[in-house]
């Protein structure tokens, strides 16, 4: 494949859309043309901080009554009740869209550097748009108002995994919730955070799924920015599982599972990724 | 509490891209409040058509964007002379279906120069009426180019082609060029 094929490509590329071939041939392409793997960084580059400003605007709070509403007439189990206002708004979690992309990058990648690539860019995705549908209200958390410690208990006792949920190391973090998404008999968790004032979502995958991504060590921490998100990706060193971590506000929201010393030390070994 | 519906769920989910192209659409928050009630109406009619394995946020969209155009060919009180109206219910003459195939222009100089918001969106205006949905069904609100032409009802290598030009055309104006397709593209009518 030439440069101009390639360039010819790079919205195809970065907007995820290339059949797997055509994929692996244009990441090979890159590991040995400088100037295309520069357009196509430059081009990631470009999106992030374009679509930053790109979100849907959000429904004005009487007009999301006002077709929250509407939505509950057309229930008809719900008929003659007074419906619930709006679920106030809270950063939690579950990943559908997360875990099928995971499925599917277990289809499509291998143990390639190229095809791992390729599989991040699409978890970091999922996990923007589920941290994005979660952090508007609309699903309640399966447990909130209770520590980390109980929140960890009680998703012991219902997952399949070795799940930890990290204590609040800093003033700065509020725990808000979490839930438990099943799909195809996956069982994920998923938790809500604020940090600053910022939503944080901290995405728990088990270890076989991470495993599945195909992600080499080194780097330990992985950085996808897409649609204007941080996403961080690493597995733990202590039972394996996988995290994504999707946030605006880059390191700051490490707070969540790491102490400021840690986070600065990890700085060091954060690879990013577009 | 009586548990909402599947479609309640997953229209709460989305509710914020729905109004978000109702509003783009219609250009006026009064009209794209109507538009979304009517959407969500027809949507609940429908859902036992709607295939789980497909995006129900392209499924709504494609609603969405129907009644509006039923809503223009009746002369619902919106206007005609936008380009955007013409083309939804004429249809464009396409500018080009050709392959796509020229090098995308360097997006150095426009991360240099941190653009605003302002002037993004002031961007987006500019971009002919084809283009601009494409650029923002798939840049805003990150659907499929397969999902995307299902909506505008135009093959896939159609949707290729807008965006690709809409997103050069984009930079050109970004980075303080006359945008020149837009003129030529307003006079065939797109």
């Amino acid at each position: 494949m030439d440069c101009n094929t390639v360039k010819a490509q790079i919205f195809p590329y970065v907007d995820g859309e290339l059949a797997p071939a055509t994929l692996a041939e244009i990441e090979a392409h890159f590991t040995t043309c400088e100037s295309c793997s520069r357009l196509v960084d430059l081009e990631l580059r470009f999106q992030a901080a374009y679509t930053r400003h790109l979100r849907p605007e959000p429904a004005p709070s009487h007009v999301r009554e006002r077709l929250a509403g509407i939505l509950a007439e057309l229930n008809p189990s719900v008929t003659g009740r007074a419906r619930r206002s709006l679920r106030r708004r809270m950063a939690l979690t579950a990943v559908a869209a997360l875990l099928v992309v995971l499925g599917a990058g277990v289809a499509l990648m291998g143990e390639s550097i190229v095809r791992s690539r390729g599989a991040l860019v699409s978890l970091a995705e999922a996990a923007v748009e589920q941290h994005q549908r979660l952090t508007r209200d609309v699903l309640p958390p399966d447990i909130h108002g209770v520590s980390p410690k109980s929140a960890e208990e009680w998703f012991r006792k219902r997952l399949n995994f070795n799940i930890s949920v990290p204590e609040l190391s800093s003033e700065r973090l509020k725990f808000r919730g979490g839930r438990i998404w099943h799909l195809d008999g996956v069982e994920t968790a998923a938790l809500g955070y604020e940090v600053e004032g910022s939503d944080v979502s901290l995405f728990i995958m088990p270890g076989e799924a991470y495993r599945k991504l195909g992600l080499k060590e080194p780097p330990r921490f992985r950085l996808v920015t897409r649609r204007g998100y941080d996403v961080i990706v690493w597995q733990s060193q202590v039972n394996g599982v996988g995290y994504a971590l999707v946030s605006e506000i880059g390191g700051r929201a490490c707070v969540v599972c790491h102490s400021p010393d840690e986070i600065r030390e990890s700085a060091a070994t954060l690879s990013a990724h577009h | 509490m009586t548990e909402p519906s599947d479609f309640e769920r997953l229209a709460l989910e989305q509710l914020d891209s729905f109004w978000s192209y109702a509003v783009r659409l219609t250009g006026r928050a009064d009209q794209a409040q109507d538009l979304l009630q009517d959407a969500l109406a027809r949507g609940f009619e429908r859902f036992g058509l709607f295939d789980r394995s497909l995006s129900f946020k392209a499924w709504m969209f494609t609603i969405i964007r129907h009644i509006h155009v039923d809503d223009l060919r009746k002369g619902n009180g919106r206007r005609l002379e936008e380009s955007l109206e013409w083309q939804l219910i004429e249809g464009p003459s396409e500018i080009s279906e050709s392959p796509l195939y020229a090098i995308p222009l360097d997006p150095e100089a426009i991360l240099a120069q941190r653009e605003s918001v302002e002037r993004l969106q002031e961007a987006i205006s500019h971009l002919p009426a084809e283009m601009r949905e494409v650029v923002e069904l798939r840049d805003v609100e990150g659907l499929s180019y397969r999902e995307i032409a299902g909506i505008v009802k135009r093959p896939v290598g159609t949707v290729m082609s807008r965006l690709y030009r809409g997103r050069n055309l984009l930079r050109s104006f970004l980075v303080g060029s006359k945008p020149e397709d837009k003129s030529a593209e307003s006079r065939r009518g797109l």
